[in-house]
């Protein structure tokens, strides 16, 4: 198998072993505006994964490893588009 | 560390947009001059597993967590103008799509995360000056990925301390302290993971990753 399809897998995979540990304590920005009083507003593009889930999988580690699974799809597909275009240009 | 919408004034906004997007056009600049298609399965499987590393939350200490950025990461293994093009990916997807970090922020979350992480690629370098030792290496690696992590929230107390929500609650007095003393915390979880997994891929033989440029020539 060609190293970076091993590699992604790789990836996958310990992301499905470590979904379940992540903490979910607010993270340094949330904590600082947490602690000064600031009320997080909902995102006016509130996305289709909103804070890494996927609103219509009832299964917390499920909805999450789904979303996460689309997301790291869509920056690898993102990825190779960038490659792609910047290919172009190669002397 | 992703700012979400609401944060920042929209002059914040927009400055940030302005310098980021300078800092993107210069980059695809670099980039598309030095690029090699061979460059192109590495950019986007580590593209891609910075994204799912970003996931992963690791506690820090009194109920507050922090995840590793990977702008260092990627900077070693692509070079700073593609790693900040390939962070860049990051955050847009996680902009559009997860609701981490904003679209009016998004100039200021590029800058925080994907340019300074980018230019800790110069670090590193200066730091390993050419050295082949691995125990070299691990260091440079650690220090710069620690000070991007520190540097980019220096810049994000900035921006949110001089923007109205934040100014009202003490400004940059405040969030700058803040912001800066727990990501001194989160960058030892960022140096960590960073400098390990960056030494381990170093030792593996160049076969392996043969499109390993800036790691492999001794960080040229």
């Amino acid at each position: 198998m060609n190293n970076y399809v091993k590699a992604l897998v790789i990836v996958i995979v310990c992301m499905a072993i470590l979904i379940p540990f992540a903490s979910s304590d607010p993270d340094g920005l949330e904590r600082v505006a947490e602690d000064l009083g600031v009320e997080e507003t909902e995102s006016q593009s509130g996305g289709l994964m909103p804070d890494y889930t996927v609103p219509t999988v009832k299964n917390d580690y499920g909805s999450t490893l789904i979303a996460g699974v689309i997301g790291v799809f869509l920056v690898l597909g993102a990825g190779l588009v960038l490659g792609k275009t910047l290919t172009k240009y190669e002397h | 560390m992703h700012i979400p919408d609401g944060f920042l004034s929209l002059t914040i906004c927009i400055v940030m947009y302005v310098i980021s997007m300078g800092f993107l056009f210069w980059s695809w600049k670099k980039t598309k001059n030095s690029y090699s298609s061979s460059m192109t399965p590495l950019l986007a499987v580590s593209s891609a597993f910075v994204f799912a590393a970003q996931m992963i939350n690791f506690p820090i200490l009194y109920g507050t967590s922090g995840h590793l950025v990977g702008g260092t990461f990627l900077s070693v293994l692509l070079g700073p103008y593609a790693a900040i093009l390939s962070m860049t990916i990051v955050v847009i997807m996680q902009a559009l799509f997860f609701a981490d970090g904003g679209i009016f922020t998004f100039g200021a979350n590029v800058f925080n995360m994907a340019i300074i992480g980018g230019l800790s690629f110069f670090l590193v370098k200066a730091l390993t000056h050419e050295s082949k030792s691995n125990s070299r290496f691990f260091f440079s690696v650690f220090v710069s990925s620690w000070i991007s992590m520190v540097l980019g929230a220096l810049a994000c107390g900035l921006q949110i301390g001089f923007s109205p929500l934040f100014s009202a609650a003490g400004g940059i007095v405040v969030t700058v302290p803040t912001m800066v003393f727990w990501h001194v915390l989160i960058g030892f979880g960022e140096a960590i993971i960073t400098a390990t997994l960056l030494t381990q891929l170093k030792r593996m033989p160049s076969t392996v990753l043969s499109s390993f440029t800036s790691l492999r020539g001794g960080l040229d």
